[in-house]
Order: C-alpha cells, then structure tokens, then sequence
C-alpha cells in the first residue's frame, strides 16, 4: 500500500493494478475522466516528470469548453476575449509550444511520453494515424506532423522536451462545435506585434464527418491499441479522475492552481507592441504601447499631451484600475483612457 | 614518530612499487565555458529563448534547468551541462539564437572538463570524468598511442545532449519499418553505441533485436577492436625520440602528485595473518545469498515459502553480482569496524580551514568512507564505498563488483556519484592482484583522505613466530601511508593493530553481529 508521502517524495514500485484510490505514475497508459482542463494539464505534468524515463507512456483525456493557447503566445491576440467571456469559455496557458486550439468534450486529447533520446515527431504521429485509419478514416499527416482529412485539419500538435523526456500531445476534432472554435480564436488585432509564436491557422474538419461510428470511445480504444502494438505494451489503461488522492498530490495541486493565476496566465506572455488609433472630436490618437511579461512598459500617446502614457507604466496590461493611475482623470484624458481601457481588456 | 620507509621490517629485497593515486578533485582553475545552443533535431534551426531559469552570476548545478526554448511547436527545456556561475547570459528572453550560437557563458572547474586544454570551446558532458583514450588490451604500449591520439577530437567520448557536437542517433536508424527492436531495447543500443541497422535481424519474434544480440554484436566488435591495436603497437616504438604529450589522467596525475609535495607523509608497514580468514572462505562463498548470486539458486526438497513468502530482498543488477567471495571485502570490512573504533581515521581536513593561515580544523564523519583505487584501461580511479560499516560483506562484495564493471566501461561510467567531491578519509589499494611485490609506499593527495593502504599479495610462508616447530600461515604484506599533520605513527600503528585484531580472530564478528 503506498503512502502519500511515498507518492509526493517520488517512491514507487511499479504495480500491475491501478488501485482505486492510490495511482502512481508506473503505469503504460492513462485515461482521465476528468473534464478539468487545470487537472488534465497538471496531471499530464505530473506523469511527464515523475514517469519511470525509459517507458513510454500514453495520457487521453477531454476538456471542458475550453480554448487553450500555447506556453510562449499572447492570449490578447489568440484568444478573443469578449467573446470567451460572454460565453462563460476559460482559456488556459499550456506548458507545451504552439500554436491556440479549442477544446470541448467533442475533442479528445492524446499525450505520447517516449525518453529524450527516442523522441522522434514522425513516429508518434504516424501512432495516431493508425489508429485513425483502423477506424475506416481515410486521413494523412501534413507537412506539419498534422492529421489531416482532405486537406483540413481534424487534429493540431505541440511537443515538450526536458533533459531526460519528452511528449508529443494533441487534439483530434471528433464532433467539436466547430464555429464555437471559430468564433474563439477570430481576433482581429492585426496592430498587435508579439514576438512570440502566433498560430498557424487552417481550415479545420471533425472525424464525425466522414464516419458514422468515430467516437471519443472507439477512437480512445483506437489509439490504445496502436500506442500497444507500437511500443510493445500490454497493460492494461489506468482510469483516473480528479476526485481521488490524485487530487491531492502537491504537485498536482501546486500545478492546477499556478495554471489560472496571472503569474502564469498572463505574466508568461513575452514582449509585445500594440499600436492602435483612433479619432475623436478633437483630433486623432495614437496610442503605443510596449509590454513584457503582461506588465505595460510604456504607453506613448500622440495626439493627447498627458501624464496617462506615464502613469500606465509598471502596470498590468488589461488589468488596469481607475484607482491604480494615480491621477484625476478629466475632459479628454478621461475619454481616451476609456477607450484605452476597453481596447487592452482582458475581460477576466 | 616513525620516518618513512621502514625497509628494515621486510625480510626480502623487494621491488618497490610506488602506488598512487588520483583523487577526483583537483586544483579549482576556474575557465569560462560558452555554452552553445545544440541541434534539437527536426531541421530546427533557431529557437527563441523563452525564459532564463538563472540570473547573470547565478550558481548553477549540472542537470539543473538553464532555461526554456522554443521552436515551431516544441517547447524545450534545456539543463546545465556543468556546475558552475552562470556569468554572462548571451542571448535574452524573447531574442532568438540559432543553433551553434552561444546561449550563455558559465564559469567552471577546469577539471570537470573532458578535455584538459582550455581553448576548447565546446560544452563538456560533467557526468563522466574520462579522458579520451581508445580501447586496448596493452596498457603500456597503448598508453603512448593514447597520448598522442589523445589531443585529436574525434574520440568516442559521450557527449551531453546539448552538446553541439552530439548528434542524435538518425530515426532512420531506429525506423521501426526497418529495424524491430523496443524501445528499451534501442535504447541499449545506443548506449552500447550500436547502429542497430549493422544487426540484420534479432533472436526475437518475428526477428526483433533482443539485448542479447546487442551484447553478442559488441563482443564481435571487441574481439576485432584488440587486434587492431595489438598489431598497432609495435609500430608505436619509432627510432627516434618521440615527445609525447601527457594524456588527462597522466596530467591530472602530475598535479595532484606536486600538490601532494605538501603532505608530510609516514610510511608504517606490516603482514596481517590471513590463515583465519582462509578457513571461513569455503563456507562464506557456498552460502552468497540469492540477490547477489541468482545463478546458484538452491533447490530445497522442502519450499520455505509454502505457507508465505520468506523475505526477499530487491534483485540486484547483473554488475553487482558475483559468484566468487575474496579476501578483499572481507579486509574492507574488518577496517571499517577498526574505523568506527577510531574517529581519528574517519577525518578529513575541513576543506578551506587550513588556507589563510588560521588553525585548520578536521571534520570527523559518523561513518567509514573507503575509497577503493581502480587501474582500468581508461585511468586510474578512486570511487568511494559510503558508509563501509553499515555494509554486509557480502554487500561490499557486491559494490567492488559493480564499481569495477563501471570503471572497466569505455568510456568509464563511474560519475560524481560514486567518486564524490568530498572523497574518503581512508584509500584502499589492492595492488596485489596487479603484481606481487612485497612493500609499497603509497602517496597521499589532498582531498584523498588521512590514510593510504596498499594490500600486497597473499603468500603462504613459514612461520616460527608463535611455535618452536613452526607452521604454515597465510599472510599478506599491507604497507600504509599517513600524513602526518593529522596522525601520529604511534596512533597508525595502534590502528593496524585493532584491524589485526578483526582480520586475525574474525570469529568477533558473529559476537558483535555483523
């Protein structure tokens, strides 16, 4: 019987069982019940780290409507904001590279953990292929390590690697709400330069049209059966979810609360110029502004002699209290700060 | 107060072997080492560096994260390939560095490099210490060759994966359409540094390569290996003078033995009786328990684990079993009682405390630390039995054979795990397996511990010491070397004698319950 001491301090023997209550990170494949997509992350980084090295490891889990944007991207230019909250949509950082996708519980998620030194993208994607293939699906990979049917998009890819590890994960669109997903990840912030990664955007297509028995079940049963005969595995899938001890791991749960916490969330966005104008009655503004790490580092206004440009520095960028400027604000001031304001919102 | 040598106690002329040592912690040079942004693979050729995990003069471990890349869709974290001081960060959070640039320059021990000149500019694997010296069978003979092939980089020596220098094993290589194999199994393969594609097909199913073909592929190559160079050699022998430069270890050697100048040494010598010892070995070796010795698992008529499972221990790796006990264990083990008796030689100078002039300190540990001197093809290397005392005979047995197959490994596995900084306060050299000489006078380094054992060769004499008539005695000759500034002869001598007391009367061990 392990302890939970035994589970947080890394000491493991490798069981054949999954317990009910008790997983350790010693099993071939996971599958996650859990719609949480702070859980299904944080456990994903949980068996990445503490996962025996040598052996490979597959992870399957959904999310909830979610949209989920990449470690190093600009959430205020891949994620249309408004929208997501007029929706009730979390967006969330992952911590692998790439580009923004869309989850709900029509998408399923797959993670591959191979050792460092196997890593390979072809191979783990040519795994899931199979198994989308084995379910009468006549798709392909694109240049991209993709899945793709008829030259759109059904599943999008990021990768991670450390030391001793690394993972391939993706999405596969089964019967998502495609124009949800649209809807999401349409922004028009065409002013807005960020020097980190910006999506690749293609057109996207669910497996649900071109079978009638594509499930997230038949398809989950798919990839374990490719993922077994690829890597020589036999056990049998370990079902998890989060209202176990799994949950309560520290680095489960340190995991699950630094996802949606600004430091993470925002605070890992890297430098970006956003310049926007606009006119009003007296004349036209344009406004610059430069922020590293979600914290504004200038604000230069032409068109409006102000102290706002300064009083915004130091600042977080779309989290900006009337209170916080330190200044009255009036007459024209007053009326560019509001639109200032609407334009860096984050609508948190 | 005993002066060094004591010849008079030998009743032969001897040949005198000097014994030395080479400790893993040398003079602390510090050097600037400019790590660089290694091929990821994928025909990546730039990443943005994403997150620094370190400041400018930061202190950094090797393994520890550095910082965080990225490429297309990959996240990379990217750890520190030495310890050190991050001293000057290259390319910043946000910027992108193509592959081969520098990412940042850390300031290192020089002699946690592979390579001793110090222009090299390449990022060097701090796991293993080794030098660059080819495989063969002629020590000598192959020590010259090695010396000049030394110099040359293109030696097969293991490269840390972000190593610009390292090239990952080709996928078309490990292509599963082309070769079967799992991926434990390719992972073998590579360590063992075979192309997988020379092994047309394996022992298992549907020809799949097995790690038994590995193995049999490799004692192909090795068998082929040392012909070579046997044939090489005496090609080596030129007709002129030859100046050769000095290889790693012999350099690193010179300097640990100059430094060793300082160390007022003592020599005290003597023959412990193994007659004893000699007796119980006949019982000790048919009863090597099951985890160390899995060949020779005894069938009993009756199962002890009928009714329940006997206690078993973990299984053991193949390197640490064996199946043949020697005296060696057995003296270890016998020294680390007398150590535990005598905290003295469980000491070591506190490190820093004897600098700037002020009165040093010793740093006495709760356990005995043995250091082991290993003569292998790549070097000569000192690894550390932590705890000695805590350790069964047969345990210790166990951890000289593991030590030796790592040390034997070229290019030698042995890591700072088992030679750790802080070293040993007590070497043990069993000079005697190499030649049979009678007396050695072994050198000390700093760092090396307060006390050096040589342990000749057993040799079956006469002796008329305890009767009149005489009898047959096994006795091995063991010279020691102390230094000075820590022990007195006087304390040495006393020391050897309670050592004597366990190796000659080994019978206490049951009363004290190993």
């Amino acid at each position: 019987m392990l302890l939970r001491d035994d589970l947080q301090n890394g000491n493991y023997e490798s069981s054949g069982e999954c317990a009910s209550s008790v997983i350790t990170p010693t099993h071939s494949i996971y599958l996650s019940t859990s719609t949480n997509p702070y859980f299904n992350l944080s456990f994903e980084d949980w068996l990445f780290r503490h996962a025996p090295q040598k052996e490979p490891l597959l992870l399957l889990y959904r999310d909830a409507p979610c949209v989920v944007i990449g470690r190093n991207q600009n959430p205020w230019k891949e994620v249309n904001l408004r929208a997501a909250r007029a929706q009730g949509i979390p967006w969330v950082r992952r911590r692998s590279g790439g580009g923004t996708v869309y989850h709900d519980l029509g998408n399923t998620n797959f993670s591959i953990h191979v050792p460092r030194t196997t890593f390979d993208r072809g191979a783990t994607a040519q795994v899931i292929l199979r198994a989308v293939r084995a379910l009468g699906i006549d798709a392909d990979v694109n240049e991209r390590n993709d899945i793709c049917v008829g030259g759109e998009k059904a599943s999008g890819s990021a990768y991670k690697i450390v030391s001793g590890r690394a993972y391939h994960h993706g999405t596969m669109l089964i019967a998502t709400r495609l124009e949800t997903l649209g809807d999401l990840l349409r922004v028009g912030k065409d002013t807005m330069i960020t020097k980190g990664v910006a999506s690749v955007r293609s057109p996207v297509c669910n497996l649900a049209q071109f079978s009638e028995t594509v499930s997230h079940d038949t398809f989950v049963n798919s990839v374990v059966d490719s993922f077994k005969a690829e890597y020589g595995v036999h056990d049998e899938p370990c079902i998890v979810n989060d209202t176990d001890d799994l949950a309560r791991i520290g680095y489960i749960e340190r995991g699950m609360a630094e996802l949606p916490s600004w430091d993470w969330a925002f605070g890992q966005t890297p430098e970006f110029e956003y310049t926007i104008k606009k006119s009003f009655a007296w004349g036209d503004v344009t406004a610059h502004i430069h922020a590293r790490h979600g914290v504004i580092l200038s604000c230069t206004l032409q068109g409006l002699e102000s102290e706002l440009g300064k009083a915004l520095e130091g600042k977080r960028y779309g989290f900006v209290e009337d209170a916080e400027l330190g200044m009255d604000v009036s007459g024209m001031e007053e009326v560019v700060w509001a639109w200032l304001k609407e334009e860096m919102s984050s609508y948190d | 107060m005993l002066i060094r040598p004591l010849r008079r106690l030998l009743t032969r002329s001897t040949a005198v072997s000097h014994f030395h040592t080479f400790p893993p912690c040398l003079s602390s040079k510090k050097i600037l080492q400019q790590f660089k942004l290694a091929d990821i693979g994928e025909g990546i050729t730039e990443c943005e560096v994403i997150k620094w995990n370190v400041k400018e003069l930061g202190t950094i471990q090797s393994f520890d994260p550095l910082c965080e890349v990225q490429s297309d869709k990959a996240s990379v974290e990217i750890t520190s390939p030495f310890d050190g001081v991050v001293k000057e960060i290259l390319v910043k959070e946000g910027e992108v560095a193509k592959v081969g640039q520098g990412l940042c320059v850390i300031e290192v021990d020089e002699e946690l490099l592979d390579s001793g000149s110090a222009e090299q500019t390449e990022p060097a694997s701090s796991s293993t210490p080794a030098p660059i010296i080819p495989t063969s069978k002629f020590v000598e003979d192959a020590a010259s060759q090695a010396e000049q092939i030394s110099e040359e980089p293109s030696a097969p020596r293991r490269l840390h994966p972000m190593d610009p220098n390292y090239s990952p094993p080709s996928s078309h290589n490990a292509n599963p359409e082309n070769v079967l194999a799992k991926p434990s199994v390719r992972h073998y393969a590579r360590q063992s540094k075979v192309d997988l594609s020379r092994l047309l097909s394996g022992s298992g199913r549907d020809g799949r390569i097995e790690k038994k073909d590995i193995d049999a592929f490799l004692s192909q190559q090795a068998s082929s290996v040392s012909a070579d160079c046997g044939l090489a050699a005496p090609q080596a022998q030129a007709e002129q003078d030859v100046i050769v430069e000095l290889g790693r270890t012999r350099y690193g050697m010179w300097k640990a033995m100059t430094q060793s100048l300082d160390i007022p040494h003592f020599g005290y010598s003597t023959s412990l009786d193994l007659t004893s010892l000699h007796s119980l070995l006949p019982t000790l070796n048919s009863h090597i328990p099951e985890h160390f010795n899995p060949s020779k698992s005894s069938s009993l008529p009756i199962n002890p684990s009928a009714l329940y499972p006997a206690p078993s221990l973990p299984p053991v790796p193949e390197s640490a079993q064996f199946t043949r006990l020697t005296y060696l264990p057995i003296l270890l083990k016998t020294l680390a009682k007398a150590m535990m008796a005598w905290p003295v030689l469980r000491s070591s100078i506190t490190p820093g405390s004897a600098n700037g002039g002020g009165k040093p300190t010793l740093t006495i540990r709760p356990h005995a630390d043995i250091a082991v001197a290993l003569s292998t093809t790549t070097g000569l290397y000192t690894p550390v039995i932590p705890r000695a005392d805590t350790h069964s005979i047969y345990s210790l047995s166990s951890q000289l054979k593991h030590l030796s197959f790592l040390g034997r490994q070229v290019p030698c596995a042995l890591t700072m795990n088992e030679m750790p900084k802080r070293g040993a306060t007590v070497t043990v050299s069993n000079v005697g397996a190499v030649g049979d000489g009678e007396y050695a006078h072994p050198v000390l380094v700093p760092g090396g511990g307060v006390a050096i054992v040589a342990i000749g060769r057993a040799r079956w004499v006469w002796d008329v010491s305890k009767s009149e008539r005489g009898e047959r005695r096994l006795k091995v000759g063991v010279s020691w070397s102390a230094d000075h500034r820590v022990l007195e002869g006087a304390e040495l001598a006393a020391f050897v004698e309670s050592w004597r007391a366990y190796v000659e009367a080994p019978e206490r061990l049951i009363g004290e319950g190993i």
